[in-house]
């Protein structure tokens, strides 16, 4: 990046300076540069940092959930990544739910964050004046600590919450309608843990993937450098340009290069 | 490599590690092939390629066009190119025009496992043929109640003859060569079966992967399936830690036995009577099958573990038995421990696979490498790692079929642009090796 085969000792000297000055300027940002902090060494380290940069939602109150495919391009192995992620869904560190939004979409949050959504929405209830909360208690000390998969299945979710109680179909579809559980298309009997209030975000999610894909390939050559890329703002989208980015790469639409002057993102032919 | 000739003569490599390294060697350089070519004679898309399994000699192919031809991929029919290029052409070719031959697409064209006399088709025209491949005429003929995606034979089988067939429908059907008649079929899938492949280490044991993304593990001498594969059953590494596995056993009996005391979710790995069955409380679900008495072998069926997301669109059993490799729908293939029948969590980097057609994988022998065909490019992954090794990108359109000759170090690749390209490790074309069989009239078969 520097091209000081020329000059003299003095210059070097002044130049590292006055990166120096703008490395301290730019940390002192909240946004560190993404070129610099693409990858990291460890899924525990990468998802603290990611969950420190997950944007600021003014409308929603949602916690800090990082996507599966933003792990896939921070870390360089995926099958570490994989590992790791179920060595720690089995301590109950994080839990993953799998996201209707396209194929093979998952979510992981850390457990104490998901909690304190859960309870978030209890509340709200609360001051509705909703009868049958304490189906909210019996989920969370039975079925979230027994079951680390992303679904369960009726008969056994029914199974479950009845240890402490009668079990009835109010109690299910109160569960369903706080947006504690989903189903999907996949199977009519399988209910899915699903993070609540998080619709209008998976929303502005698929619109900013779609954006950016649409944006790079009205380019001559698809491409563009990941520092200017970064700064751009989107539009249809209120999560910020580094989370997608993560996630595009991640997921395998974009692909990196690297080239003298810095990271260049391409869109990938496959 | 003289090197290496000399260690060996000398001991100091041993045979077996010797042979490995000269075979990885070639694979790492396996390329494009400009000295040997394989003219197809199919006007549509190559769905299945099958090289025989005693003489790794010839090459069976099945296309949508209703046709099937063999290839000799060892003895080239012409040159070309001033004798550098062997062109392949087949020997002979089946196809709409043949009295009893197939109206429809051919989905899977397989080779009789103890030699080349017969050969098996099934077609999306609902019959499985059986042909001798000399007088190429039909000789045994099979209906079925669907469209045909795959067939499978044991190349292990010694008591029986049977074919397994995956159709539409959702019972997999077993056909006897040696009555003619459909000798039996399994339950238990839930949507059509798109793949079936039979166990390497045993020839009663048959793998099937549905369209409702399960894959299930069949004894074909016992009713219904003895397991189901799950994705969210996984283990840390190639095979499970010794102590591990005794602590998940004693969880699965405990659970069985007292159901209602211990919240724990039981295993779903056994077909255990105990374990799936628990009383309904408010909603009946839709099947209505759990006030019905079951034949313990059948409980399986109400095991709806799925190993994908999607539909399961290739199998392939490694030839050590004890891995099974699953590419599904859901763009993921993973890695699966026959014995324990846990994921083992490898991440194959791959971004899209097709979806609507099975696909077929290839693993070279000492499970390495794996070849998958995705979209118009065949990606070989290291099967541990799963990291992409080498790509090879020659067809125009996507990719269906891919078979490896561990003899040759050789891939045959068919896809959608009725082509069918082979690999090769490179080779100098000065070597001369071939310039021989110009003016070699004779052509004795050995």
């Amino acid at each position: 990046m520097k091209n000081d085969t020329n000059s003299d000792s003095s210059k070097p000297k002044k130049r590292r300076r006055d990166e120096e000055i703008e490395a301290e300027s730019s940390s002192s940002d909240r946004t560190l540069s993404l070129e610099e902090n693409l990858t990291f060494s460890d899924t525990l380290v990468a998802l603290r940092i990611m969950r420190a940069q997950f944007p600021h939602i003014d409308k929603v109150s949602i916690r800090p959930f990082i996507l599966q495919s933003q792990l896939y391009s921070s870390v360089n192995d995926r099958t570490q990544v994989d590992r790791e992620l179920e060595s720690l869904r089995r301590e109950r560190v994080l839990r993953v739910f799998k996201l209707n939004t396209g194929q093979d979409d998952h979510a992981i949050m850390f457990l104490d964050d998901y909690l304190n959504q859960i309870e978030c929405v209890v509340k709200r209830m609360e001051e509705k004046k909703q009868v049958n909360l304490e189906v909210f208690e019996w989920f969370q000390t039975h079925v979230l600590d027994s079951k680390l998969e992303p679904s369960v299945g009726h008969e056994e979710l029914c199974s479950l919450l009845s240890i402490v109680g009668k079990v009835k179909d109010e109690h299910i579809s109160l569960l369903i309608n706080a947006g504690i559980l989903t189903r999907q298309l996949i199977d009519p009997d399988m209910y899915w843990f699903a993070i609540p209030n998080i619709g209008s975000v998976l929303k502005g999610l698929s619109q900013g993937r779609k954006e950016i894909i649409s944006f790079l390939n009205r380019r001559k050559y698809k491409e563009m450098m990941l520092a200017l890329l970064e700064k751009k703002h989107l539009r249809f989208s209120p999560l910020d340009m580094r989370f997608h980015l993560r996630d595009l790469i991640g997921s395998g639409h974009l692909k990196t290069i690297h080239t003298p002057t810095g990271l260049v993102v391409q869109i990938s032919k496959d | 490599m003289w090197k290496e000739i000399g260690g060996r003569e000398a001991g100091q490599i041993r045979p077996n590690s010797f042979a490995n390294r000269v075979k990885s060697h070639r694979l790492s350089t396996l390329q494009l092939s400009n000295y040997k070519e394989i003219v197809s004679p199919h006007k549509g898309s190559i769905n299945s390629l099958q090289v025989d399994l005693t003489e790794e000699r010839y090459l069976l192919s099945g296309a949508s066009d209703s046709s099937v031809a063999v290839y000799d991929v060892q003895r080239a029919t012409d040159y070309e190119g001033g004798g550098h290029i062997a062109k392949h052409r087949s020997v002979f070719v089946v196809d709409k025009q043949h009295e009893h031959g197939h109206k429809y697409a051919i989905s899977s064209a397989i080779w009789y496992p103890v030699d080349t006399g017969l050969f098996v088709t099934g077609s999306y025209d609902h019959y499985v043929k059986v042909w001798d491949t000399n007088c190429t005429r039909v000789v045994m003929n099979f209906k079925m109640p669907g469209k045909v995606y795959r067939t499978a034979m044991s190349p292990l089988a010694a008591s029986h003859m049977l074919i397994a067939a995956g159709t539409e429908d959702v019972q997999v059907r077993l056909c006897d060569i040696a009555s003619g008649a459909i000798s039996q079929t399994l339950s238990g899938h839930r949507d059509g079966i798109m793949t079936v492949e039979w166990s390497t280490s045993s020839e009663w044991i048959l793998v099937t992967g549905g369209c409702d993304g399960a894959i299930r593990f069949w004894d074909i001498r016992r009713a219904g399936c003895f397991r189901v594969l799950d994705q969210s059953q996984s283990q840390l590494g190639r095979r499970p830690p010794l102590l591990k596995r005794k602590v998940s056993i004693s969880k699965s009996l405990s659970a069985g036995q007292n159901s209602s005391v211990k919240p724990r979710a039981p295993q779903k790995k056994s077909a255990n009577g105990n374990g799936v069955r628990q009383s309904s409380v408010g909603r009946i679900p839709a099947k209505g099958s759990v006030r019905q008495r079951l034949h313990p072998g059948m409980l399986s069926s109400q095991d709806r573990a799925t190993a994908h997301y999607g539909a399961v669109t290739g199998l392939k059993v490694t030839e050590n038995g004890m891995y099974l490799l699953s590419a599904g729908s859901d763009s993921r293939i993973r890695l699966w421990d026959v014995e324990s029948g846990r994921n083992t969590l490898v991440n194959f980097e791959t971004v899209r696979l097709q979806t609507s057609k099975p696909i077929q994988l290839a693993t070279t022998q000492d499970p390495a490498v794996v070849f998958v065909p995705c979209m118009t490019a065949v990606k070989a992954f290291d099967i541990w790692s799963g990291k992409t090794c080498l790509t090879f990108r020659g067809h125009y359109e996507y990719v269906n079929c891919c078979c490896f000759s561990s003899q040759d170090q050789e891939l045959y690749t068919g896809g959608n642009d009725r082509q069918i390209l082979v690999w090769c490790p490179s080779r100098h074309i000065s070597d001369g090796v071939d310039a021989g069989p110009m003016q070699d009239q004779d052509n004795w078969s050995d």
